[in-house]
Formats: structure tokens, C-alpha cells, sequence
């Protein structure tokens, strides 16, 4: 048997194995042991990744390295994985980002064990997810990340977790629960039990049929991307997860909804998606504000950034309900770009809340400071604001011209709206990072004595270098696809380029 | 959110205006006494010393060797110029020359004390134009700009003048400084108070050296500063200097900028307030800006022993120019305390109820100018 055929399997069995093995270890080793075991996991499961994009052929729009094995055939659950140039660069990112979330690891003294193999069990589904070519296995992987996160937010989390996790059940389990009846009433109203991916079945059913289903399965990705109103989950979330758990979450959790949509929304249905398409870009275009503004209002750094989230995921929607070839090309762009920045500025953020004890934007000033701040942090933080704010030269400007220059012709208000949200990503990040960033260092609130701030002498413990290169290692991908975005572009255009063919033109 | 660890903050009370007035009185030292107050001020004057060293040389050089050129490229290398001096030049492996060419501007633009008095004088824009005269036989440039702008180089005579008057008086200071360390290492000095009296008696014995100058034009001699002007070391530009640079500005880069349009800066010169002893050590601004010159100078003539202080406390090396800059804020309380009690109008153990009364006054004014000094680091 060939090793291709195996491959996309392999990036199952690596972490979920992984997972196992860290669950039967025997006695009780020291937490490092644990971290080391499941950063060893993550770096082969990034190789069996970049294994999997080096025999990917970018020139074929279908799904490649298909592998099929009849599982349940009682109910058409086969388990049956395939990728394609629009779940390549998301498997990708998940090894990438699991990895540093690992990585980023410190100090864990509760249940190391339950900790890494929670977060190699997510990998793994998410993986599967990605990967899965039939509607009850993307299901069962869809689902079976939730628990994982459940636990890892309600187990490691700060000090309002509960409420954050419980919070968090409750949403995403509606939209898995909105996924499954959707994929449910498609079965039903077609006849067909066959769950694979294909438009074919949807093309039996009637308008009317489509769209309810479409709705059904837009409301379900919606809540978990998040789209407004139904982000609620997501601010608390970030704010109580711990900083590897927010990176997961921003970088790759996210996608789920995002690829979710564009997959079984656009893919499936794409006589509905066009007729749904300019309510989709209204949508986008307030999500996009709304993000935006409620991140203005933000004074925790965390939440900010998780309201920019909001905000960002909307240009996928956007793209996706232009869905021309260039803004599905850009929808692919912004959620890897998405997912890198984001990852970062969690991650700078997990460092000046270790360092400081605090993210509250009306306390922190000065950590620039190059003597007693942080500032290869605040350079970094620097650079992932220029790069969420779509500067040139960065992954966010490639993924924010694709999107606008795709969808402005079809949708010219919905598009300069959006455009208006890119331009507040800079007002905001901007506001995180003169008053966190800049003035005299100080991480206590200011006092009705002037003076006396001016002489409080701010020890904060150095950032070491390992503590950095994560973060390093983000800005420069950030870069790298700014600079070179060539690469990311041939993985998926011919992909993109089929799914814009699906739908009918929009004018 | 989670309450901030108060490990991570410190703050040390300031010492108000009466506790100054009485530490002065009592003929207390301002600076507590304590080893590791002693270990910083004597640490950090040697290596003060060391740099003033090369500052005093280079000023002298300036002021001697690059004398009316108005364009001095290579003023920073002392006339010693060769290919690995500029490498060493260019790849910033040198002095900070530029701080006391920053300070002798202090003295200039705030021009107090006779220095600046005779610098206004008529006998001096007479000894310009007779020097001016001899220089634009010479040297054409000259002989254009004069004509053209000419109060462009009587103007930098004055400044010429300032920067030898600055060489002079921090020759002296080195010395000194590094006299200091000496009497350290062989028990003479054991004591904040030994430390004050050191520099007062170091300060009193060179007060009534002269300060001249004096060019050399095509193998002819003329003053700029001469005897007859009678300008002496202690009042004439230690005084100024120690108002220019302690007490109005120092020119610490990245330490808090203040913005003249917001009133944040007095208009009236002799209320400045932003010199060495008001200076935050702290540097804010953005990263990649050094806290100050001066501090990376000293970082590189530190002693062992306060080298090895220093990496034990904070960050190590991450923060020691911030450090190295708090203890040199003592060390100018210090030498400022020794300045106070040399010029105190009266012994301070006299009965006379005048003598008494002048000196609680001179006190008061002194307690009145430090009270928004950073009297925080005077305590232990």
C-alpha cells in the first residue's frame, strides 16, 4: 500500500494515539515529561502535515489522497477523508498552532496529563473535521472537540471559567446540535442516506428546501466562527481560557465555522447560497462593524482581541457570499491569516498578563520601556497590530486586498463597510498599544498624586527568549505570507477558482 | 481581574521640605547613610570619574584643536585620526561625546554666573574680533562667513569659551572622583558623610583655581578667557554648571519628555526644574532609545564590585543603565550636599542668632528648590 493513502489517516491516529499514550503513561512523571512527550507528538503530526502538502497536487481542483472505508453502513457513516486546496492550509495551520500551543505551555502543575492529551485530542478531531468527506463524520469530529475545550477551558481556565465554559457548551453544542438536524432534514427531505459530500442531493430538493436547510446550517456555523448576534460565547471564553487554549481557539477553532460554511453552505447549496448572498454580505458587513466597535470599547486586552476576532471572521463571510474566484482565494488568506495573528496577539497578550498581572488597558502604560518593560513583546505586539490592521508587507494586507478586491464588485456597500471595519482595526489595536505600549511604565492605576506615579520603581521579570520564540516564530509566518503570499495562493486557488464555479454569478 | 503582586511595585516616600531644611541644619548628609549607599556613590563617581576624564579631553580638544571650524566632523577623535578609530567610531564602540557637548550647552542656553558674565562683557566681543581678525587672514571660509553672518562667530567663541571653562572644571572633577575611589579602597572614606566631606574639601581647595583659555593663530596667542577677567573654578562655572545641569535640565535622552505647548515647561528659565536631581531614571518614550548617554558610558568604566551589585538586584544587566542612573542621582545629591555645606554663609554650629538666621534661610531656599527633586532615593 502505498504511504499517500495512509497519510491524511496519519494525521488522525498521531494525535489521537498521542492523546492515548499520554492517558496510559505509567506512574506519575513530572509535567515537563508530559510536555515534552506531546511536543514530540505535535512536530510529527506537523511533518505527516507538511508530508501531506508536498504530494498534494495544487493543480486539480477535486479532493485528493481520498481514502474510503465503509464504517456503519446502516446509517451511511463511512469513514471516508480526502483534502482539497481549502482544507489543506487549515490542517496545516492546526499542526502549526497545537504545536505552539504546546509549546507555550508552562507551568502547568494540574493534571499535566489530562491538559496535553485534551490538546492532542483537539488536534485530532480537528483534523478529522478538516478532512472528513462525509456529513456524519464531520459531525462526530465537529463534536468531539467540544469536550476537550469544555475541560480545558472549566479545568485551567481564570477565575469566572465556569461560567465562560459553560457558556461555551451551551453555544457550540446548539450549533452542533443545528449542523446534525440540518445534515438530518438533508437525508430526510432527499431520501438519500448516502452523507457524502456532494451538491448532487441538494439539487433534488426545492428552493424552499434548500434554504431552510442553508439557514439551519448558517445560524449552526455562525455561532461557532462567531458571526453577530450570536458571538456571545466568544469574549468570555477568550477571557477566562488560559493563553495556549486562546490561541487554539482564535487560531484553528474558529475555522471550523468558517470552513464549516463555505463547505456545506456554499459547496452544498449553491443555488441557495446565491440567493441568500446579498443578506450574507449585509451580515458580514455588521459583524464586521459591530467587532470592531465593541473592541474600541474593550479595556481588557484579551477581549479586545477576541472582539477583533468578531470582527475579522465577518470578511470571511463576506467572501464567501461574493464567492468570485479572488474573494474565496481571500477567504482562504484571511483564515490563515487570521489564525497566525491572532494566535500572536493571544499569545503577547498570555506574556504581558504573566508579567504584569493585568491586561487592563486602564492600568498597563510603558511596557515598551526598553530597560524594565517588555520590549521585544511590545515590538511584536507592533507588528501583529500593523499586520490584523492589514498593513502592507504582512499576511492581513494579502488576505483583506483579496477579500475586498473580490467582493467589491459584487457587493460595493456591504464591501466599503467592511472596509470601514479594516480602517477601526487600526483605530483600536492602535488605542491597545499607546496606552499599554507607551508613556512611563506602570502597571498599577493611576493615583490622585502625579508625582508619586512618576517615582514607583515597576520590577517586572524579563521576558527570556524561549518564552519569545514562539511568538517569533508567528511574526515571521506573518511576514512570510505578506511577502510571499505565492505559495499559500497555489495551494488553494484552483480549489477556490472550482468552488466560485458551483454557484451561479452574482452581478 | 487579579490583584497585581506588590513585589512588582515600588515606591519610596519622598523627603519633604522640612526634613530637607533640618538634615541641612543639622549638618546631616541629605543621602542616608548606609554600605550599600556607599557602595553606589563611590562605585558609580569612579566611574564617573573616568568618563569625565574623557569628556574633560575631549572638550579641551574641541575647544583647542577644532577652534572657529564650522564644520568639526572629526571633533570627537581628539585629533587622533586612523581608519580603526573611525571603525571603532561608526560601530558606536566609543564615548558618548555628545553628553557633554549636551551639558556645555546647558551652561550656555541657562547662562547664569560670572562665566556668562564675562562672555557678555565688551572686553570679550573685543578679544572676538581681534581673534576673528587673525583667523579670517587665513582661512577664506571664514573671511566669506563673517561678512555674511556676523554674529555667527563671535557666537561660537562663546560656545568655544563654554566647552574649555566645562573641560577645566570637570578635569578637576575626575580627579577628584577618582580620589574619591582611592580613599575608599584604603579606609579614608567608610561613610556617606566621609563621602560629602571629601567632595566639599575637594570642591573648597580647587574654588579659587583660575579658569583661562587662551588660542594659538598661526603661532600667536590670543585670550579668550583671560587672567584679568578673574574667573575662578568654584563660582564662576561650578556653580553655574551645577545650576544648568542638577538643578534646571539634563540632558538624559528618553527620560520623560515634557511638551512646552501644554505648559508643561515654565517659560521662565530660573524655574526650570528638569535637571539631574528632578530627572526620572526611568527612560520611557519608545524601545531602542537609550536611557542616557552618560549611562551607557559608566556602564562600560563600572567597577567590579558595583558591576556585581548591580547583576545581583532586578533584571541584572537587562536594567543596569536604569540602576546605574538611580545611584548616580545619589551621588549628585551628594555632591550637591557637599556644594550646600561648602557655601553655607556661616559655620553651622554658631551662636550668633544672624549667622544662624542667614543659614536657615540659605537652607530654606535649598529645601525649597530640592522639595520636587527625586528625594525618594535619598532614603534607604
Amino acid at each position: 500500500m502505498p504511504l499517500n493513502t495512509m497519510l491524511l489517516s496519519a494525521l488522525l491516529l498521531i494525535p489521537f494515539a498521542g492523546s492515548l499514550t499520554l492517558l496510559l503513561w505509567p506512574g506519575s512523571p513530572p509535567p515537563q515529561r508530559f510536555r515534552l512527550l506531546a511536543i514530540t507528538i505535535l512536530v510529527i503530526q506537523l511533518l505527516a502535515s507538511l508530508a501531506t502538502a508536498l504530494v498534494f497536487d495544487p493543480s486539480q481542483a477535486g479532493m485528493q489522497l481520498q481514502e474510503l472505508h465503509r464504517w456503519l453502513p446502516g446509517i451511511a457513516l463511512d469513514y471516508s477523508l480526502a483534502v482539497d486546496g481549502l482544507s489543506l492550509p487549515l490542517v496545516l495551520i492546526n499542526a502549526a498552532l497545537t504545536l505552539v500551543s504546546a509549546v507555550i505551555t508552562r507551568d502547568i502543575d494540574k493534571r499535566p496529563r489530562i491538559y496535553f492529551a485534551m490538546l492532542l485530542l483537539i488536534s485530532g478531531a480537528v483534523n478529522g473535521a478538516f478532512l472528513a468527506q462525509n456529513l456524519l463524520l464531520f459531525f462526530l469530529f465537529y463534536e468531539l472537540e467540544l469536550i476537550p475545550l469544555w475541560l480545558l477551558i472549566s479545568v485551567w481556565g481564570g477565575s469566572n471559567r465556569a461560567y465562560a465554559a459553560t457558556k461555551f457548551l451551551v453555544f457550540t453544542a446548539s450549533s452542533g446540535m443545528l449542523i446534525l438536524g440540518a445534515f438530518l432534514g438533508l437525508a430526510l427531505l432527499t431520501g438519500s442516506v448516502d452523507f457524502s459530500f456532494t451538491p448532487v442531493h441538494s439539487d433534488r430538493l426545492a428552493s424552499g428546501g434548500q434554504l431552510l436547510i442553508l439557514i439551519t446550517i448558517l445560524v449552526g456555523f455562525g455561532i461557532k466562527i462567531p458571526l453577530v448576534p450570536l458571538h456571545n460565547w466568544l469574549p468570555d471564553a477568550h477571557t477566562q481560557a488560559s493563553t495556549p487554549v486562546s490561541v487554539l481557539l482564535a487560531g484553528v477553532l474558529l475555522k471550523l465555522g468558517t470552513y464549516g460554511m463555505l463547505r456545506f453552505g456554499l459547496q452544498l447549496f449553491p443555488e441557495a447560497w446565491a440567493k441568500l448572498a446579498p443578506t450574507l454580505a449585509i451580515w458580514a458587513a455588521i459583524s464586521v462593524l459591530y467587532g470592531s466597535l465593541a473592541a474600541i470599547a474593550q479595556t481588557d486586552m484579551k477581549r479586545m482581541v477576541a472582539y477583533s476576532s468578531v470582527g475579522h471572521m465577518g470578511y470571511v463571510l463576506l467572501a464567501a457570499a461574493a464567492h468570485t474566484p479572488v474573494s474565496l482565494l481571500g477567504a482562504v488568506f484571511q483564515m490563515v491569516s487570521h489564525g497566525l495573528i491572532s494566535a500572536l496577539l493571544f499569545l503577547l497578550v498570555g506574556i504581558v498578563y504573566r508579567k504584569t498581572g493585568t491586561r487592563d488597558l486602564e492600568v498597563l502604560r510603558g511596557l515598551l520601556n526598553p530597560e524594565k518593560g517588555l520590549p521585544l513583546t511590545g515590538s511584536l505586539m507592533i507588528v501583529a497590530v500593523m499586520a490584523s490592521a492589514g498593513l502592507p508587507g504582512m499576511a492581513g494586507f494579502i488576505s483583506e486586498f483579496l477579500v475586498f478586491r473580490g467582493s467589491i464588485s459584487v457587493f460595493p456597500l456591504a464591501t466599503l463597510l467592511s472596509m470601514v471595519g479594516s480602517g477601526l482595526t487600526a483605530v483600536y489595536f492602535l488605542l491597545l498599544v499607546n496606552r499599554a505600549f507607551f508613556g512611563r511604565l506602570a502597571i498599577t492605576p493611576a493615583s490622585a498624586d502625579p508625582a508619586a506615579d512618576a517615582r514607583l520603581d515597576v520590577q517586572l521579570a524579563p521576558v527570556a527568549p524561549r518564552e519569545t520564540i514562539p511568538a517569533l516564530a508567528l511574526a515571521a509566518a506573518v511576514l512570510l505570507i505578506g511577502l510571499v503570499p505565492a505559495g499559500l495562493g497555489r495551494l488553494s486557488e484552483v480549489a477556490t477558482t472550482a468552488m466560485a464555479l458551483l454557484s451561479p454569478r452574482l452581478s | 481581574m487579579p490583584i497585581i503582586p506588590s513585589e512588582l511595585v515600588h515606591g519610596h516616600p519622598a523627603i519633604g521640605r522640612q526634613e530637607l531644611r533640618r538634615r541641612l541644619l543639622a549638618g546631616e548628609t541629605l543621602l542616608s547613610d548606609s554600605a550599600d549607599h556607599l557602595l553606589e556613590v563611590v562605585g558609580v563617581l569612579e566611574s564617573y570619574g573616568e568618563v569625565l576624564d574623557a569628556y574633560s579631553r575631549n572638550l579641551i580638544y574641541q575647544a583647542e584643536g577644532q577652534f572657529l571650524n564650522p564644520v568639526p566632523i572629526f571633533k570627537y577623535f581628539n585629533g587622533d585620526l586612523n581608519p580603526a578609530r573611525i571603525w571603532r567610531h561608526l560601530n558606536h564602540d566609543r564615548i558618548n561625546f555628545e553628553y557633554a557637548e549636551y551639558c556645555q550647552k546647558a551652561m550656555l542656553w541657562h547662562a547664569t554666573g560670572g562665566l556668562d558674565s564675562y562672555l557678555d562683557s565688551p572686553e570679550f566681543l573685543d578679544g572676538c574680533q581681534r581673534i576673528i581678525a587673525a583667523k579670517r587672514r587665513r582661512d577664506p571660509l571664514l573671511a566669506l562667513l563673517h561678512p555674511l553672518a556676523p554674529g555667527f562667530l563671535p557666537e561660537l567663541i562663546r560656545s568655544a569659551a563654554t566647552t574649555h571653562a566645562l573641560g577645566q572644571f570637570w578635569r578637576v572633577m575626575s580627579d577628584l572622583f577618582l580620589d574619591l575611589a582611592a580613599a575608599e579602597r584604603d579606609g579614608r572614606v567608610d561613610s556617606i558623610a566621609t563621602v560629602v566631606e571629601f567632595i566639599r574639601a575637594g570642591l573648597v581647595a580647587a574654588a579659587g583655581q583660575p579658569i583661562r583659555y587662551c588660542v594659538e593663530i598661526a603661532g600667536e596667542s590670543f585670550w579668550v578667557l583671560p587672567p584679568q577677567a578673574g574667573l575662578s573654578f568654584l563660582v564662576d562655572v561650578a556653580v553655574p554648571y551645577v545650576e544648568a545641569v542638577f538643578l534646571r535640565g539634563t540632558p538624559f535622552l528618553g527620560t520623560v519628555s515634557f511638551n512646552a505647548q501644554a505648559r508643561q515647561i515654565s517659560p521662565d528659565q530660573a524655574r526650570f526644574a528638569y535637571g539631574a536631581l528632578y530627572a526620572d531614571p526611568l527612560p520611557t518614550m519608545g524601545a531602542g532609545i537609550p536611557p542616557s548617554l552618560l549611562m551607557q558610558d559608566m556602564f562600560r568604566h563600572l567597577p567590579e564590585k558595583l558591576h556585581q551589585w548591580y547583576r545581583q538586584r532586578s533584571r541584572g544587566e537587562g536594567d543596569v543603565r536604569v540602576k546605574i542612573c538611580m545611584s548616580f542621582q545619589k551621588s549628585m545629591f551628594c555632591v550637591t550636599d557637599a556644594a550646600i555645606q561648602g557655601t553655607m554663609p556661616h559655620p553651622l554650629d554658631s551662636d550668633q542668632p544672624q549667622q544662624r538666621a542667614a543659614n536657615e534661610a540659605y537652607a530654606d531656599a535649598w529645601a525649597s528648590r530640592l522639595d520636587s527633586a527625586r528625594t525618594d532615593c535619598l532614603s534607604d
